[in-house]
């Protein structure tokens, strides 16, 4: 069934998150705070306010404080900021307190009056996706936190400064759901990068149970420098995102077809604080379309909508070598993929938490690696052979 | 304060099988043992709320419903059956094992819910009691009413049994979860002496996710009956299942799947809280694997399900899963869903076990 939702609230849902994301300026700023590396024209302008701002903070990193990082779990997991004034950053604490706030406030803005709309039909959409981007925004601030006073024990990370064209990647991947009979796959996926579009694609196969899994799809680059062109870039950007999906279940008795759109930002931390040099916050907010169909007699002829929503925290692995890579936790709300939502007494709203990364060991191999725990548990492995990464 | 409790209680509880221990104590609905008296009652239909010598008191959660009652050697002959819930024209027949009746007097009642026998049971042997009314074998079209989400509502629930009782053909409610707002005792408690008062038919029910908020769904179990159980009314077969959690443990998925079986050339009505899916998708207040929704109303339509009733939205809705009727009818009174001019409501269902569902309104309460 169609949603009687108006399709004005479809674009407040994704026009917010594009707002959040660009709520901190100057996208595709170098890496080093300098500004006479504008890799997009169309930017300069918020170089320059991003310049002014960083005027007024401090560029060295602090040192690393082994007591601020027992704070910044107890209690600073409740209180943001309080790692990193132990350690005596107050510009990060003042900016993660101030973080922490706006994401509460953004949990109560959609929150309550989901609460006292009884999660009404006629506005649910962007409320969901105000409480979200709230949760998202408390779950990147408490991450940043713990990240700020563990960070200046290591060097930070660098964007990678180029990624191949071409990615070529086998894999495994082993599901444990109790609602279903697969649990063992094979992966194969491919990406391929070009200026500023990359296109994806990855089949997942249970031989055995034939449960199967064909995504392919793409993402067009609207801000920051695209991946084979990241030197002298902080990694920031913002896609948006296109999909196919074809998902059998043969055991079950039928097959999913799936379109989606989505945007999703990625804004390097060390904007928001230096600090913070080497991380990055990731959100991606869109929406599906999804039809069932059943062999034989049973038939659907409903149109499901699915509203697709992501944060993460991860961090750059690579230090301007052939090793390049990231690994982010993340969490994941859609509830149409291996891991599911949560199964919990709330019913299904929650969805999937998971760790992710991906490295380039040298010019030509890497591997990926995934963890997710929704209602289902699910791993992946896989190796990459890279195909023109010469750097 | 409140609202930071119900958070934490929402996330606990999480896993691979949330259900997995709320199946398991489904099978212990209806099963007792006092001095030297074993009490079985066929398909947990009902539960148990007090066995002592001389006395069972049963809540029934079905029509009809069989008990086999073992008396040791050392029990009394006098016994004073009482079923609460149960269908105002039930009859006890009651019989030895092999099939000898056993005398039995109706005693009157002020509730038309409450039955009270004094029965004649003999020490050292098995008896078999059977509770229906007299027409449950029959195969005439009959009216029942789908109800769900009461919760916090309860003080204000004699208004929809007000409206219920000038339905004079309605046999019995048919509940889809969330009784109350957090499942304790005393919650429940309060639900059935309200329900006692205020309905002249019974309520037959499953569990839903408030009902888990107390040890799990305990006293649920202990006071109300089964979560995931069915029965056959007068042709037609009602399967209830709880998918509080948003799934269906697999154990409680190969129950219905044998219920599906039984009933594949008859009409049958399947309920549950959680709908396997929402219509408005963007919300997202269906199952929390859409694969596991999708194979779920599959299986249904492949059985030949002819109706299937969810609560957890307090609205309703009206639309079809894989080609079955489906109905969301969380119109109990708990915190409604606003802009959608609904307000408290139940459902009129008329259905019948040689021509299926007949027909589906909606009945507004305020």
């Amino acid at each position: 069934m169609v949603s009687e939702l108006p399709l004005r609230s479809r674009w407040g849902a994704v026009c917010l998150s594009g707002v959040l994301l660009f709520s901190t300026p100057g996208l595709a700023r170098g890496g080093d705070g300098s500004p006479e590396v504008p890799v997009d024209a169309p930017l300069q302008a918020h170089v320059g306010l991003s310049q002014q701002s960083l005027a007024q903070v401090p560029l060295e990193r602090p040192d690393f404080k082994p007591l601020a990082v027992v704070v910044a779990v107890v209690p600073g997991l409740l209180f943001h900021g309080l790692g990193p004034l132990v350690a005596g950053d107050s510009h990060t604490a003042k900016r993660l307190f101030a973080l922490e706030g706006a994401g509460l406030g953004l949990i109560a803005l959609g929150g309550v009056p989901i609460a006292l709309t009884g999660a009404s039909r006629r506005t649910i959409a962007p409320l969901y996706a105000v409480t979200l981007a709230g949760f998202s925004v408390l779950g990147i601030s408490a991450l940043a936190n713990l990240y700020a006073v563990t960070a200046p024990a290591f060097d930070a990370g660098v964007a990678p400064p180029l990624l191949p064209p071409l990615e070529l990647e086998v894999g495994y991947q082993y599901v444990n759901d109790a609602a279903f009979d697969y649990r063992h796959f094979l992966t194969v996926g491919a990406q391929a990068r070009f200026d500023s579009l990359r296109l994806l694609g990855a089949v997942r196969v249970d031989p055995s149970e034939g449960n199967t899994q064909v995504r392919l799809g793409g993402a067009w680059r609207l801000l920051g420098a695209p991946e084979r062109a990241l030197s002298g870039t902080d990694g920031s950007a913002l896609d948006v995102e296109a999909f196919g999906q074809f998902h059998r279940y043969p055991t079950e008795g039928f097959a999913l077809i799936s379109g989606e759109v989505a945007l999703r930002g990625r804004l390097a931390m060390s904007r928001f604080s230096p600090a913070m040099a080497g991380s990055f916050a990731e959100v991606s907010v869109g929406t599906s379309a999804e039809a069932y169909t059943y062999p034989g007699a049973v038939s659907d002829g409903n149109l499901h909508e699915q509203l697709l929503f992501t944060f993460g925290y991860g961090v750059w692995l690579g230090r301007g070598g052939p090793f390049r890579g990231e690994a982010m936790l993340y969490y994941d709300h859609r509830k149409d993929s291996f891991a599911g939502g949560i199964r919990s007494r709330g019913g299904g709203i929650v969805g999937a938490f998971g760790l992710k990364g991906r490295a380039l060991l040298t010019d030509d191999w890497g591997v990926a690696a995934e963890v997710q725990g929704g209602g289902a548990l699910v791993g992946r492995l896989s190796l990459i052979r890279a195909l023109g990464g010469e750097r | 304060m409140r609202v930071g409790v119900m958070a934490a209680l929402v996330v606990a509880g999480c896993g691979m099988r949330p259900a997995e221990n709320r199946a398991i104590a489904d099978s212990k609905v209806g099963q007792a043992q006092q001095g030297g008296v074993t009490l079985s009652v066929a398909d947990g239909l009902a539960t148990v709320r007090a066995l002592a010598p001389g006395t069972l008191v049963l809540w029934g959660n079905a029509p009809a419903f069989t008990a086999r009652i073992d008396m040791g050697a050392q029990a009394p002959s006098d016994w004073l059956v009482t079923v609460r819930n149960a269908m105002p024209d039930a009859v006890l027949v009651a019989e030895e094992e092999g099939g000898a009746p056993l005398a039995q007097e109706a005693l009157p009642q002020a509730l038309p819910t409450v039955k009270v026998w004094r029965v004649a049971l003999r020490a050292g042997t098995t008896a078999r009691l059977s509770v229906a009314p007299p027409d449950s074998e029959s195969r005439e079209p009959f009216r029942f009413l789908a109800l769900a989400d009461v919760q916090e509502a309860l003080p204000r629930v004699g208004d929809i049994y007000a409206r219920m009782r000038r339905d004079d053909a309605a046999r019995f409610i048919l509940f889809a979860g969330d009784l109350t707002e957090s499942g304790t005792r005393d919650e429940l408690t309060e639900f059935q002496e309200r329900l006692e008062a205020g309905s002249r038919i019974p309520l037959y029910a499953t569990l839903g996710n408030h009902e888990t908020f107390t040890r799990d769904a305990a006293e649920y179990h202990a006071l109300v009956g089964r979560g995931s159980q069915s029965f056959v009314f007068k042709g037609v077969r009602f399967s209830v299942v709880d998918s509080s959690n948003g799934t269906l443990d697999p154990g409680v998925e190969e129950q219905l799947e044998g219920w599906l079986a039984d009933s594949r050339d008859g009409t049958h009505v399947v309920a549950m809280h959680v709908p396997p899916q929402d219509p408005v998708g963007l919300r997202g207040g269906g199952f929390a694997n859409r694969g596991e929704a999708a194979g779920l109303v599959g299986k249904m339509a492949r059985a030949g399900v002819d109706l299937t009733l969810y609560g957890h939205i307090h609205s309703y809705y009206s639309f079809a899963n894989a080609g079955i009727p489906a109905f969301i009818s969380g119109g109990g009174g708990a915190i409604p869903e606003t802009f959608d001019g609904v307000g408290r409501h139940y459902l009129s269902v008329d259905v019948s076990a040689d021509n299926g569902l007949q027909q589906a309104a909606l009945v507004r309460v305020d």
